[in-house]
C-alpha cells in the first residue's frame, strides 16, 4: 500500500497505544491528525495535533472540517481514545458511568459521524473502534467500562451496515491486558487471573494490536466489515 | 449570505445528486427532501445533507445540518428546499 497521501486520524495520541500508533504510522509515511485533551510533544511535520475532547461534539467537527480543509479526504480513523474504571459497581457514582460512556461511546459516535460523511465523498474509508476482552469475558470490576464497549461493539457492527453503501468499512479490535498507565495499578494476582482466562496466557502488546488494525486497514480487506477481533485467543 | 443564494446552492447540490443518478428533474423551493413525496432515497437525503456541509465549508461558511435543533424541530427544516434555506439562513446568521 503506498501510504504517502493517507491521511490517518487517530484519537488519543498523547499517550500509550495512541501515541505508539500516531509514530507507527507516522514511520509508515502517512498524514497523522491526532487529539488529546492536553498538548502533545509528538514533533513531525507530517503530524497534527488537536487539543480537544472527543465527546465535546462542536469540537470534534472543528477538527474534522479543518483536517477536510487541508487535504480533502480521510482515508482512516482508529478511535483509540477511552478511558477506564475499575471498580465494584456498588462503589461507582454516576459521574464516572457518564465519564466513561461519553467519551467511549458518545466519542466514539461522535468521530465516526464526522469522518464518515468526509469519508463517503471518495467512496473509501476505513474505521477501527476499541473493544475490550472485558466485555466477552465478563469481568468483575469493570461493569461500566465493559458496558461502555459493548456498546462500542454493537455501534461497530450496526455501522457497518449504514455505512457499506458508502464503501466504508468499520470494525474494532478488542484487546487483552496491556502493560499501560490504564492498569498499572491493578492488583497483580487479579491480572494473573485475567490473563488466565485467555487461551494465550500472556499480556498483549502494542505490535499485536497493531497487527489486527493493519489488517483491517488493508485495501485487500474491503470485504471485512462490522467484526470484532478479540486478541490473546478471547471468544465471545 | 442571502436566502436566494442559499435556495441556489441546495437546488445545485440537489440537481447534481440526482443527475448522477440519471434523474433529471426540475428542482424548485418546493422540492420536497424529506417524508411523503420526496424526490431523494434515504441514502440519498445523507448525500445531500453531507453535500451541503462541505460546499457550504468550501465558501468559508460551518455549517452543521445534524444538530440538535435540526433533529428536534417539530416540522422538519429537511422537508423542502425552501424550509432547508431557511434554516441554513438562521444558523449563518448565528454565527
Amino acid at each position: 500500500m503506498n501510504n504517502n497521501d493517507r491521511v490517518i486520524v487517530i484519537t488519543g495520541t498523547r499517550k500509550g497505544i495512541g501515541r505508539f500508533l500516531a509514530e507507527y504510522y507516522l514511520a509508515q509515511n502517512m498524514i497523522v491528525c491526532g487529539c488529546s485533551r492536553s498538548a502533545c510533544d509528538l514533533d513531525n511535520p507530517k503530524y497534527i495535533h488537536y487539543e480537544l475532547d472527543v465527546a465535546d461534539e462542536k469540537s470534534v467537527e472543528k477538527m474534522v472540517f479543518d483536517i477536510f480543509k487541508r487535504f480533502r479526504k480521510i482515508d482512516f480513523l482508529v478511535n483509540n481514545a477511552g478511558i477506564a474504571s475499575m471498580n465494584h459497581s456498588l462503589l461507582t457514582p454516576l459521574s464516572v458511568v457518564e465519564k466513561v460512556f461519553k467519551t467511549n461511546v458518545m466519542g466514539t459516535f461522535v468521530f465516526c459521524r464526522e469522518v464518515a460523511k468526509v469519508m463517503t465523498k471518495n467512496k473509501f474509508g476505513r474505521i477501527v473502534n476499541f473493544a475490550t476482552i472485558a466485555t466477552p469475558i465478563k469481568l468483575e470490576g469493570e461493569s461500566i467500562y465493559a458496558a461502555s464497549k459493548a456498546a462500542v461493539e454493537n455501534m461497530t457492527k450496526l455501522l457497518a451496515k449504514e455505512y457499506a453503501d458508502f464503501g466504508i468499512t468499520i470494525n474494532a479490535v478488542g484487546p487483552t491486558p496491556v502493560y499501560t498507565d490504564l492498569i498499572k495499578n491493578v492488583p497483580k494476582n487479579k491480572i494473573d487471573s485475567l490473563l488466565q482466562t485467555q487461551a494465550i496466557h500472556r499480556y498483549g502488546t502494542f505490535e499485536d494490536i497493531v497487527n489486527v488494525i493493519d489488517f483491517f486497514l488493508e485495501d485487500k480487506s474491503n470485504f471485512i466489515t462490522g467484526q470484532i477481533i478479540y486478541l490473546g485467543g478471547v471468544s465471545s | 449570505m442571502e436566502l436566494e443564494e442559499i435556495q441556489r446552492i441546495i437546488k445545485t447540490v440537489v440537481k447534481d445528486y440526482l443527475e448522477a443518478q440519471d434523474n433529471y428533474l426540475d428542482i424548485t423551493s418546493e422540492t420536497v427532501l424529506f417524508g411523503d413525496n420526496t424526490v431523494l432515497d434515504s441514502i440519498g437525503l445523507v448525500n445531500i445533507v453531507i453535500d451541503l456541509e462541505s460546499t457550504f465549508l468550501d465558501k468559508g461558511y460551518e455549517i452543521s445540518l445534524t444538530s440538535d435543533v435540526a433533529m428536534s424541530r417539530r416540522q422538519s427544516p429537511f422537508r423542502n428546499i425552501s424550509t432547508l434555506a431557511d434554516f441554513i439562513y438562521e444558523q449563518l446568521n448565528e454565527q
